[in-house]
């Protein structure tokens, strides 16, 4: 990983219309992301999560409002520019994939941000091995299964080397080993000190890995806190109005008057806790 | 009424074969699970099961296949549309993209079978009530949510008055309210005594309206038995097989060496 | 249908500016005032005839061979009354013709095209393959649109210079041919899955509306279309050429 820090990412009261004013997808947003944060945004399907998050790499552009990142405005910047910090993995990786290798897709990013020889092969070498397709690298793309399509799209971005790492939906299709690469990439970014945004609706993923939630929805803010805030009991009316279920955990020590537990973890530690009583 | 018996698949072109003398019956009226995890072979057995491969995807397929205790392979893939229905995770695929109407699309498959008009009609009808999506009957195939593409694709199918569903993980690519319209409809067909075979990751589904779940590792069997009793069995981590939410939650608290009494107080709330 | 190149085939015919003028008043401005399509009718039809038509018409004014009678000159270049007239018949019948299509295009539902010409003994496949191919337009924008967008993410230069961006064709277009190709294995085990390829005629659920009047209407505007050309070709109507 580099040595960079990483960026502030903050937005400003933006907002965002498509179709002349008839769509809102965002709207008046104003959101801090420090450096080093690990945030999991989560709202049903037209909530404005995917906008928000194209703003952030220079894809779309605000109606009105800022994006800064790193205290500079992003309006001044190419997307290409903005990739070097912003790293954006997409949900479907058919719509990315066009090379004969794994290698060479793996490559593609690194080159286009300005890798060379021994730091891009260290880049790439590096991102096959954190998703587990380093003995695969010969391999033609279309001869994977799904999922680890899925995790070679992730490693073309980790080998950009970015400091600011988004991922949307990065669990969903993924078996356990593949869910399992996807948390080891959240690691290897939270030990390097990266941000890490991931959109996802798999609730227990959300709780477990994330120390930061916001709720979205209608193209607005909702809630903003750790997973115990954001999945305590009095918010799951909230949460059940934008389809979303809190995790089993929260439930269950709901069910047991324990608080709000939106872990496994949690939950053992506040039975172990209302045993010791 | 389906029965695989010992059959080996290869696909063409490949080294290895997807499915290794892999033996599996299904009676009517049944629901059974498919596990394991991504490239185990759960596709590919839907593909099987439903005379796809080796009719339409090509490769080679040794063992048999037996429908109503008949071999299939003289069978040709439109003979079989009538009597099993196959279901997939990409619900805009599996859309013919000829109807502009969800009530056309469903008509599709009877449409396609050369019956009667009035037949063709009475079918369409039906499948609506059954997956209660009348009210979708004539909005545009193309407009609608994941989930509701995925309930016109089961409709469809449901049109062929088939004696079997396969469903190839059908909410993988599906948001959680998705998910939970599909699983829904499919615990009210499984209710009503349909045939189902369906694979998926996510053994929650699995657990809900399953009544056997066969684990698939490498192409074979790997374990088989009441769902209730595989999904909880310890192996399926070492099979990279993730086990329901309730009972990690349950193997966690054991592990974790919680008093006896907070684990019973545990189990309680997790059970209801 | 058989409007539009009934109509199409004698403003070729017709000579001189009468005819075509009340063909297209009859054969294109009637129905489409009677579909309600008037407006984007003659939106459409003057768009698409511009470009030929400001090149006929200005060849033909300014360099009509045995022109006579001057109305204007620029410079070595005249135009011609005799010029004139002429290149307000070439206009007249640019616009019949453009006027058809474009009527035709605005009142015919493809869907419905395509059932029609089922039912008329088009085989199911044929039929599903244009059918199919309408529908397919819209898909492949959206998915060329989500691929640009992912290779721009991973630093991809669609602001850069020309050569830059012919390079960059390959990162969009790869992934756009590579994933229709793996959807239409998918799409084509749906389909047979469904039946599609049963042998036989399937049934329709329905017939495009089509009446006996329809019918009549069509023989005698075909029957109509001959005489005229005939009758041109025999010399027989001089006052409409």
């Amino acid at each position: 990983m580099t040595g960079r820090s990483a960026p502030e990412l903050r937005l400003e009261s933006v907002t965002h219309v498509y179709q002349q004013g008839a769509v809102r997808a965002l709207d008046d947003v104003s959101l801090t992301v420090g450096p080093g944060e690990v945030v999991a945004l989560i709202g049903q399907n037209g909530s404005g999560k995917t906008t928000l998050v194209r703003h952030l790499n220079g894809l779309l552009r605000p109606t009105s409002g800022r994006v800064l990142v790193g205290g500079q405005d992003a309006a001044g910047r190419t997307v290409a520019q903005l990739a070097r910090d912003v790293g954006l993995v997409f949900q479907d990786p058919d719509r990315q994939i066009f090379a004969g290798s794994v290698r060479s897709e793996v490559e593609f990013g690194a080159l286009n941000v300005g890798l060379h020889r021994d730091l891009l092969r260290a880049a790439v070498e590096g991102a096959l091995a954190t998703v587990g397709l380093a003995d695969a690298a010969r391999t033609n793309p279309y001869d994977l299964g799904g999922s680890r399509r899925k995790l070679l799209a992730l490693a073309s971005v980790l080998a950009m080397q970015t400091p600011v790492l988004v991922l949307d939906e990065p669990t969903t299709g993924q078996d356990v080993a593949g869910v399992g690469r996807v948390r080891g990439v959240l690691r290897d970014a939270r030990a390097a000190g990266h941000t890490v945004i991931a959109i996802s609706h798999d609730m227990e993923f959300v709780a477990t890995e994330f120390a930061r939630v916001v709720v979205m929805g209608g193209g607005r803010i909702l809630a903003d806190g750790t997973p115990a805030e954001v999945f305590a009991p009095s918010g799951w009316e909230l949460l059940r109005s934008t389809y979303l279920e809190p995790p089993l955990a929260a439930q269950v020590g709901d069910r047991l008057g324990l608080g709000s537990t939106p872990t496994q973890a949690a939950l053992l530690a506040a039975l172990a806790g209302a045993a010791a009583q | 009424m389906l029965a695989l018996e010992s059959v080996t698949y290869r696909y063409a072109g490949a080294l290895r074969p997807s499915l290794r003398e892999v033996s599996l019956t299904l009676s009517e009226g049944e629901v059974v699970g498919l596990a394991g995890p991504s490239e185990s072979g759960k596709t590919t057995l839907c593909l099987v099961a439903s005379g796809l491969a080796p009719r339409t995807v090509g490769g080679t397929l040794t063992g048999r296949l037996l429908l109503d205790g008949d071999d299939a392979a003289p069978l040709a893939i439109h003979q079989l549309a009538g009597r099993i229905g196959i279901a997939f995770a990409n619900p805009a695929t599996q859309l013919s993209g000829v109807a502009d109407t969800v009530y056309e699309e469903i008509a599709f498959g009877p449409m396609n079978l050369g019956l009667p008009r009035d037949d063709v009609i009475r079918r369409t009808d039906d499948a609506l009530a059954t997956l209660r999506i009348e009210a979708l009957a004539s909005r545009h195939p193309a407009r609608l949510s994941g989930g509701q593409q995925q309930l016109v694709a089961i409709a469809g199918l449901l049109a062929l008055r088939p004696e079997l569903l396969v469903l190839d993980e059908p909410t993988a690519q599906l948001d959680p309210a998705g998910s939970r319209m599909v699983a829904d409809a499919l615990a009210r067909l499984a209710d009503g005594g349909a045939s189902i075979l369906i694979a998926e990751q996510k053994t929650d589904l699995l657990a809900e309206i399953c009544r056997r779940v066969v684990v698939l590792a490498d192409g074979a069997v790997a374990l088989e038995g009441p769902a209730a009793e595989v999904l909880a069995d310890p192996r399926l981590e070492a099979l990279r097989v993730a086990a329901p939410a309730d009972v990690r939650l349950s193997r966690a608290a054991d592990v974790a060496r919680l008093p006896a009494a907070q684990r019973e107080r545990l189990r309680g709330a997790v059970g209801s | 249908m058989t409007l539009a190149t009934v109509t199409a085939v004698v403003a070729v015919a017709l000579g001189g500016l009468i005819g075509p003028v009340i063909l297209v008043t009859v054969a294109v401005l009637g129905p489409a005032l009677a579909a309600g399509v008037a407006g984007s009718l003659i939106r459409t039809t003057l768009l698409l005839s511009l470009p030929i038509a400001i090149s006929a018409v200005l060849v033909n004014l300014f360099f009509f061979p045995g022109g006579q009678t001057v109305l204007l000159q620029i410079g070595p270049i005249t135009a011609t009354a005799e010029g004139l007239g002429f290149a307000l018949e070439i206009l007249a019948r640019i616009l019949a013709i453009s006027g058809a299509i474009t009527l035709f295009y605005l009142t015919t539902r493809p869907g419905d095209l395509v059932v029609d010409l089922e039912h008329r003994g088009v085989s199911a496949r044929v039929a599903f393959v244009a059918n199919a191919s309408v529908q397919t337009v819209p898909t492949m924008v959206e998915r060329a649109g989500q691929i640009t967008a992912a290779q721009r993410a991973r630093g991809l230069d669609t602001e850069g210079s020309v050569w830059k961006r012919v390079k960059g064709l390959i990162p969009i277009v790869a992934p756009a041919v590579l994933g229709s190709i793996a959807e239409i294995e998918e799409r084509t085990m749906a389909l047979e899955a469904r039946g599609f390829t049963r042998p036989g005629r399937r049934t329709l659920l329905w017939h495009p509306p089509d009446s006996g009047a329809q019918a009549i209407a069509r023989w005698l505007l075909l029957a109509g279309g001959v005489a005229i050309v005939v009758a041109r070709a025999a010399g027989w109507l001089p006052w409409l050429g």
